[in-house]
């Protein structure tokens, strides 16, 4: 190929005038800058189907968009503290259910290990066919302690995770998260509950009123 | 991954899940399979959030966790199931065409949830339908079972893998991770259930007049105790059998405008037959005679035997390849040609695209080009045989896959636009949208209350007439905007089943 180089001009086996510009031109430039971000297109797009089946998709789609928002499965990120913290704030948070995962199918890790503010109520009650006698007055100290204090029940799981490391029994695995299972229902309704007696239903402005709405709402939302 | 599928991933993980389970997901994507600490310690997040942000996408069925040497657990997230996602609309919907209302609401709510419980989504889905019926009107656990039960032995659902049954006496300390598992029989078997009860409404805003949020009220007293008959035995929507319903609608309309409805009702006929027989990867159907095929057709079709054989000869010589004779035997064996087809439907969808983007001239040379496999720019023949630059010639050719693969790509990023300018159209308009949802629930709540014409008349001005007319058209174009998606979403279906029926092949 590097010898054809010296003989003459080169010819190109296609049509030059063909693909744009005559021989003897100069090339365009380079091109120095990156194409511009909403290039002109030469013709319109075509317009998009419309029809029963599409109506009712698209409904379904910007409900989905609502409704998986209000799922327990979409985690808000907390958000920044305010100069000043809004009373009527405490009345707006938008209730959510707690989803329990199913802990039997996840690994072992997954299980939330923070510390606790309340404890649980009969948890300990299980663990008395566990362990010796000496285990069992730990336990129910151990239970009196945590009673005096807030929170959820997840720290029981790290207890129970420490007792079985120490014991390694099989079998508690099994049970523990069918106990879990079972408080951690109980205790997040109790979460839930303000400290106070004030009806939650008590706010100024209308926000929350039809805010909670049926999950068939028909209306398309943004 | 490339980075529109990534992009892509990203935003849809953020709108449905939040931004703390996109950070974790889009993280496990980009740098595949890692363990706990090192996804906290890489994201700079808390241990607890990366925790309940696995939980999420594994119950999801995002993220898949694996047990490696030494008892360390890895996540690997499913970039390709992230952006099933976008198809959500199109799997309820389908359920809908096939099941009706009942369908509908168990596809959706398995697919909001991810998996859950035969139990749990017979319950959840009649106390939807209640709300919907007319007052004193209940829907039946029996109804939705059946429906259930229909949509498994269609295998639109299926049975996730089972946590192995441990036995008591285990020696030794538990597995840092169960084992799931489940066998090919298993997978469609629906337990015997005896699942009684009716939908339950949930109480108006009329009877319950403070409004009480639902923590207030006791939480369902009497069935939390009850022990959940099925528990442990989850089930999720089966994407592919959906996928594989939607390449039969692709080819039976295909064939109904390129020929005629009869065609089509055989073509559709023959994939009916087909659906349990042929594995959904195959390149072809199991042959399939003329007299099986004539025995199949819908009743009320009446079309004579020797009519069916015409057009089954029709079909097997078109040359779009649609269907093929593999025999004699039976009156003529015939089958489908899915790869074919799937690839004529590609590159349909190519020859579409050029058409649109560039004129009816370049589509004209494009086709020229497919169906002459190598062209010249003036055809010439080569008068030396030697290789050198003045007498070679350059053929030019179109080479579907890479094309389909580069137009898929493009779509990608298409959708990822469309998503972002949705969200910024929605953030632009934010103060107003935010004043018209107050409005509209303070007139909800004064026409519970019996309010005036009047009054109601003076709350609905509070929006001005400028503002309305903005409010259409914000309204209008998110509308357009999520059209435009899930049209999209359906050119990547037929790209992506193309790509991955030819790579199956080589």
């Amino acid at each position: 190929m590097a010898g054809n180089k010296g003989r003459g001009r080169a010819a190109y086996t296609f049509n030059i005038e063909a693909v744009g510009f005559s021989r003897g031109e100069k090339l365009p430039d380079a091109v120095l800058k990156p194409p511009p971000l909403f290039p002109d297109a030469d013709y319109k797009p075509v317009p998009l189907r419309t029809g029963e089946g599409e109506d009712y998709m698209l409904a379904l789609k910007q409900e989905l968009r609502e409704t998986m928002k209000r799922m327990p499965y979409f985690m808000e990120t907390p958000e920044e503290k305010q100069d000043i913290e809004r009373y009527s704030k405490r009345y707006m948070k938008v209730y959510k259910e707690e989803w329990i995962p199913d802990w039997r199918r996840l690994p072992r890790e997954m299980m939330p290990t923070k510390k606790c503010k309340k404890g649980p109520k009969s948890k300990k009650a299980k663990d008395a066919g566990k362990g010796t006698s000496l285990t069992n007055t730990a336990d129910v100290l151990k239970k009196i302690e945590e009673l005096e204090k807030r929170g959820d029940g997840e720290k029981s799981d790290e207890e129970n995770e420490e007792k079985e490391g120490s014991k390694e029994k099989g079998k508690e695995g099994e049970e523990e998260e069918e106990d879990d299972a079972a408080e951690q229902e109980e205790y997040d309704e109790e979460e839930q509950e303000e400290e106070n007696d004030y009806i939650n239903s008590y706010f100024e402005d209308g926000d929350d009123f039809g805010a909670d709405s049926d999950d068939n709402m028909d209306e398309a939302t943004y | 991954m490339t980075q529109a599928e990534i992009k892509l991933c990203s935003l849809l993980l953020q709108e449905h899940f939040g931004e703390i389970v996109e950070k974790i997901g889009v993280h496990l994507i980009r740098t595949g399979s890692q363990p706990l600490r090192v996804i906290a310690h890489d994201t700079g997040t808390s241990l607890d959030q990366v925790k309940k942000a696995l939980c999420v996408l594994i119950q999801h069925n995002l993220v898949i966790y694996q047990v490696h040497k030494r008892g360390v657990v890895e996540y690997e997230a499913q970039c390709s199931r992230v952006l099933r996602m976008l198809r959500y609309p199109r799997y309820i919907y389908t359920a809908k065409t096939l099941y009706s209302d009942t369908g509908e609401l168990i596809v959706e709510e398995l697919l909001l949830n991810g998996k859950m419980t035969m139990s749990a989504v017979v319950k959840k889905v009649a106390d939807r339908l209640t709300e919907t019926m007319e007052d004193g009107k209940t829907m039946d656990y029996a109804e939705v079972s059946n429906t259930f039960v229909r949509l498994a032995d269609t295998h639109f659902v299926q049975r996730c893998p089972l946590v192995p049954a441990t036995e008591n006496s285990d020696s030794g300390p538990p597995p840092p991770a169960p084992t799931l598992v489940i066998s090919e029989k298993d997978m469609y078997l629906v337990p015997k259930l005896s699942l009684i009860g009716k939908g339950k409404r949930r109480r108006s805003s009329e009877e319950d007049a403070t409004g009480e949020p639902k923590a207030k009220r006791p939480k369902h007293t009497a069935d939390n105790k009850e022990p959940i008959p099925d528990d442990g035995i989850y089930w999720q929507a089966d994407l592919d059998r959906f996928h594989q319903h939607f390449r039969d609608q692709a080819i039976v309309s295909a064939v109904a405008n390129r020929m005629d409805q009869t065609s089509s009702e055989i073509v559709r006929t023959m994939l009916r037959m087909s659906e349990i027989t042929t594995s959904s990867s195959a390149p072809f159907t199991q042959p399939l005679s003329s007299n099986e095929i004539f025995r199949s057709l819908p009743v009320g079709y009446n079309i004579s035997k020797q009519v069916l054989d015409q057009y089954l000869t029709l079909l097997a010589d078109d040359p779009l390849e649609f269907v093929g004779k593999s025999g004699d035997s039976g009156g003529g064996m015939y089958v489908i040609n899915l790869h074919k087809a799937l690839g004529s439907l590609a590159t349909a969808t190519l020859e579409s695209v050029v058409q649109e983007r560039f004129g009816s001239r370049c589509a004209r040379i494009f086709r020229l080009v497919l169906q002459k496999k190598h062209l010249e720019q003036k055809q010439e023949i080569p008068k030396t045989p030697d290789h050198a630059p003045s007498r070679t010639f350059y053929l030019y050719t179109v080479n579907i896959l890479s094309a389909a693969r580069m137009l898929l790509h493009r779509c990608y990023k298409s959708i990822a636009n469309l998503i972002e300018r949705r969200q910024f159209e929605t953030k632009e308009n934010k103060r107003l949208l935010e004043k018209s949802q107050r409005v509209e629930a303070i007139i909800a709540s004064m026409q519970a209350t019996g309010a005036e014409e009047a009054q109601l008349q003076e709350i609905e001005e509070m929006i001005t007439a400028p503002e309305r007319q903005q409010l259409e058209t914000l309204k209008r174009n998110v509308n357009k905007l999520d059209a435009s998606e899930i049209q999209v979403d359906e050119t990547i279906f037929l790209l992506e089943s193309y790509i991955e029926s030819t790579m199956k092949r080589q």
